[in-house]
């Protein structure tokens, strides 16, 4: 539950007044300009669509722009009432805790000790102190205390993100600030960060941006929203700007969590609530405290909300077209991960692909694309094409013309013309694929792909990861598409919401092999597997089960 | 047991044994070092003799260049063969070959004795206090250690999405033109990972020049007084008994 609204006269622990960024080369402003005050024990949201602005205005509260990376800054910034100029980046470390979307970047390559330890010797604190401090932050976040030696090397993304946690939990600043923290985590483990994040600590303020809405928002105070431009165009109680400023949410493509949507839905429907929702679980409440007739009433509105976040029918076509049989699939140069796989994909199918962070998902991906060799069993089929999780690892030329040309040889320059309009890359032709923003990049790695039908496999490993809602969107329609010209496609995804509404059929990774395969809304269902898994049921889950009961009535 | 040993005690060791088998040029001084060496690891420190092997790959290869240089260019190595004359072995070239072949493979196995049975941040953190290595520095080494995997993965993924392109899996090793492709990439991965780091670590308190505590930091003790003495009788007394036996 979010906190009692902090006290007006506490001085606000951080304050930015008329700042605006901008950055070298840049004739526009990258920031602002925004004012922005994080009040005494605040948990408040950041959001904005992509390119707004977000990790720069969280990089200007302790400096680190401009004085590591270059950008001029107007307005002022203060923390604690104090100039943040007036002291280096490192100067601030007492104050404000920065935990980063990636663990590598937080992480030095030490011992899990050493890294949680790492910012209490910063602060030359006596030896005694550190190693109580690095115990009670391992038993916060839920580290074994055998892990103390290990390096983190050693870790998977998950566990590294929770180290990177314990280590930024452990400065007990009184600002703490995480940047998308769970962009690349599984379900469960993005769930437990969340937890650990919004416990509430007294006189700690937090200030936390993130795309993955639902299950944090219930403990949120604020929230503000940037714009395109960066500048603020919302703020307030997390359910009145979602209630009341939906429609330009909606515009500028910013991800807004279910019991929003479904709120919205209600209101077109006159069956709204009093008070705005933030959960599915309030929305359900309100919904059984209906009369009869508006209960039925609503129940028609929100199946139909329901059928539209449903995966379509299966329209897979015809015979297996790829097949793995009794495979044993490693990632390059690497040890052999999953055994005794055995998979098949039709034409027109799009097949799911779940698991938690490390469970052998990319590696089976390029299996299946015949990319890697296997190391037993056998793969019969036509060669894959893969959308990797980073976009930028596929692109071999100088600009987005040249990279469809390239996945085009020997057509004329107009048939390049029509794959660009047809991907809405036309007006960034001649742009570097490196210069795009990431959901750009995807849509030119997936044009990529698609161009030329060289491939009838396509695999997209975690197409959604880090875009907002626009993109996602955007995003959905193309695979759509391209399922519909007859594209057999695998989607690697950890969004639950995302494989229920794309994929009929999907299968579990995990424990070394495949744990189960079959139609997706059955397996999310299945509460002992997605346990198993380290998954968790989607968002909509809830509102499916109130459906079948009141249908049942 | 190696392990336990103050990090500095044992580096200076090991730098006297690798400074003594380039200074010694004794066939039989570098072959003592070698199975010695190889012994300490392999039954002391329960170290695979096949993960030795592989570690003393490249350093063969560069003692064979010593070797074939001196059998073909033997009178361009004169200072070696002098050097040789008083060995056992026949031919002079040969033998002056075969020394500076052993020299590269001693000085690798102290090399590894130091790699294999040091923990990097035991190192790093007994240069900090001891020999007042700059923190900056000291991090900095442990972020160039986490690069490298990461490197090593980011050059996979851009391998396999090449392969795909042209249509082939990727070979287990890359060719000079492939391998002169992925500089430029890995490069500006690199670099950017590398500002991330000094970053975070930034924003995590690490400054220039003030005072900071180091946890854990190994101190010296009497057991490694004991390895740095009797490592250096041992060099002494096998010094003199070569000498000796002439």
């Amino acid at each position: 539950m979010p906190s009692a609204p902090p006290a007006p006269d506490l001085q606000a622990p951080a304050v930015w007044r008329a700042v605006r960024v901008r950055y070298p080369f840049s004739d526009r402003s990258g920031v602002g300009p925004v004012d922005l005050e994080l009040r005494p024990g605040e948990r408040l949201l950041l959001l904005g669509p992509s390119g707004s602005g977000k990790s720069t205005l969280l990089q200007t509260l302790t400096g680190i722009i401009p004085h590591s990376v270059p950008a001029h800054v107007e307005g002022d910034i203060e923390l604690g009432g104090e100039p943040v100029p007036r002291r280096k980046p490192y100067g601030w470390a007492h104050a404000v805790a920065q935990f980063f979307q990636d663990a590598d970047q937080t992480l030095c390559g030490m011992r899990v000790e050493d890294e949680i330890a790492f910012a209490l010797e910063n602060r030359a604190l006596p030896e005694a102190t550190i190693c109580a401090k690095v115990g009670e932050a391992m038993r916060r976040v839920g580290l074994p205390e055998e892990w103390r030696g290990r390096r983190t090397m050693t870790l998977s993304g998950g566990e590294k993100q929770l180290v990177a946690l314990a280590a930024t939990l452990a400065q007990e600043a009184p600002i703490f600030v995480a940047d998308e923290p769970t962009a690349h985590l599984a379900p469960e483990a993005a769930n437990r960060l969340h937890r650990l994040l919004l416990e509430q600590i007294p006189g700690q303020s937090i200030l936390i941006v993130d795309h993955r809405l639902d299950g944090l928002i219930g403990s949120v105070d604020r929230v503000a929203v940037l714009g395109p431009e960066g500048m603020l165009v919302a703020t307030g109680m997390p359910a009145q700007v979602f209630r009341h400023s939906r429609d330009t949410l909606d515009a500028l493509g910013i991800w807004r969590p279910l019991a929003s949507r479904l709120d919205a839905v209600l209101d077109r429907a006159g069956l709204a609530p009093a008070h705005p929702p933030l959960a599915v679980q309030d929305v359900l409440e309100h919904l059984d405290r209906l009369p009869a007739s508006a209960r039925k009433r609503a129940g028609d509105v929100l199946s139909s909300f329901a059928a539209e976040h449903m995966p379509p029918a299966s329209s897979k076509g015809g015979d297996p077209i790829v097949r793995l049989v009794d495979a044993a699939c490693a990632p390059f140069l690497g040890p052999t991960v999953l055994r005794g796989v055995n998979l098949d994909i039709a034409p027109r199918e799009v097949l799911g692909m779940l698991g938690a962070n490390g469970a052998g998902k990319s590696t089976l991906g390029a299996s299946l694309a015949g990319l890697l060799k296997l190391r037993g069993g056998a793969r019969h089929g036509p060669a894959g094409g893969v959308a990797f999780q980073r976009p930028e690892n596929q692109f071999t030329t100088g600009s987005v013309r040249q990279e469809i040309a390239a996945a085009l040889p020997g057509v004329h320059a107009s048939q390049v013309d029509d794959a660009l309009r047809s991907w809405d890359l036309e007006a960034l032709a001649h742009h570097h694929p490196f210069e795009l923003s990431q959901g750009q990049k995807r849509r030119l790695a997936l044009a990529t792909l698609a161009a030329g039908g060289r491939w009838p496999l396509l695999v997209l490993d975690e197409p959604l990861a880090g875009l907002d809602a626009a993109g996602s969107e955007m995003v959905t329609g193309h695979i759509e598409a391209m399922r519909d010209a007859g594209f057999a496609i695998v989607v690697i995804t950890h969004d639950m919401d995302f494989a229920l509404r794309l994929c009929p059929r999907s299968i579990v990774v995990g424990e070394g092999g495949i744990l189960a395969d079959g139609p997706t809304r059955e397996l999310l269902a299945d509460k002992g597997l997605l346990y198993r898994a380290g998954l968790c049921e989607p968002a909509i889950a809830p509102l499916l089960r109130w459906l079948e009961r009141a249908a049942a009535c | 047991m190696l392990s336990r040993l103050h990090p500095l005690g044992k580096l200076a060791a090991c730098m006297t044994w690798i400074a003594a088998s380039i200074l010694i040029f004794d066939l039989r001084f570098q072959l003592a070092t070698v199975i010695m060496v190889a012994l300490v690891l392999v039954v002391a420190e329960r170290i695979s003799l096949l993960k030795i092997l592989a570690l003393m790959v490249p350093f063969a290869l560069f003692g064979l260049g010593f070797l074939t240089t001196s059998l073909l260019f033997g009178r361009e190595s004169d200072f070696a063969l002098r050097m040789a004359g008083e060995s056992p072995l026949g031919s002079l070239q040969f033998s002056a070959g075969l020394t500076l072949f052993l020299r590269a493979i001693a000085c690798g196995m102290v090399s590894a004795l130091f790699a294999l049975t040091t923990d990097p941040g035991a190192f790093v953190r007994a240069l900090m206090v001891s020999w007042r290595l700059p923190p900056r520095f000291g991090y900095s080494l442990f972020s160039a250690m986490q690069l490298v995997p990461d490197l090593a993965e980011q050059a996979q993924q851009i391998r396999l999405a090449r392969a795909m392109k042209a249509g082939r899996p990727p070979r287990r090793i890359p060719g000079p033109f492939e391998l002169a492709s992925l500089v430029v990439p890995l490069l500006a991965f690199a670099i950017r990972r590398a500002g991330r780091a000094a970053i975070a670590m930034e924003a995590r308190g690490l400054a220039p020049a003030t005072a900071r505590t180091v946890i854990d930091a190994p101190r010296f003790g009497w057991r490694d007084c004991f390895f740095v003495v009797s490592s250096a009788a041992l060099l002494a007394l096998l010094i003199v008994a070569l000498r000796a036996a002439g």
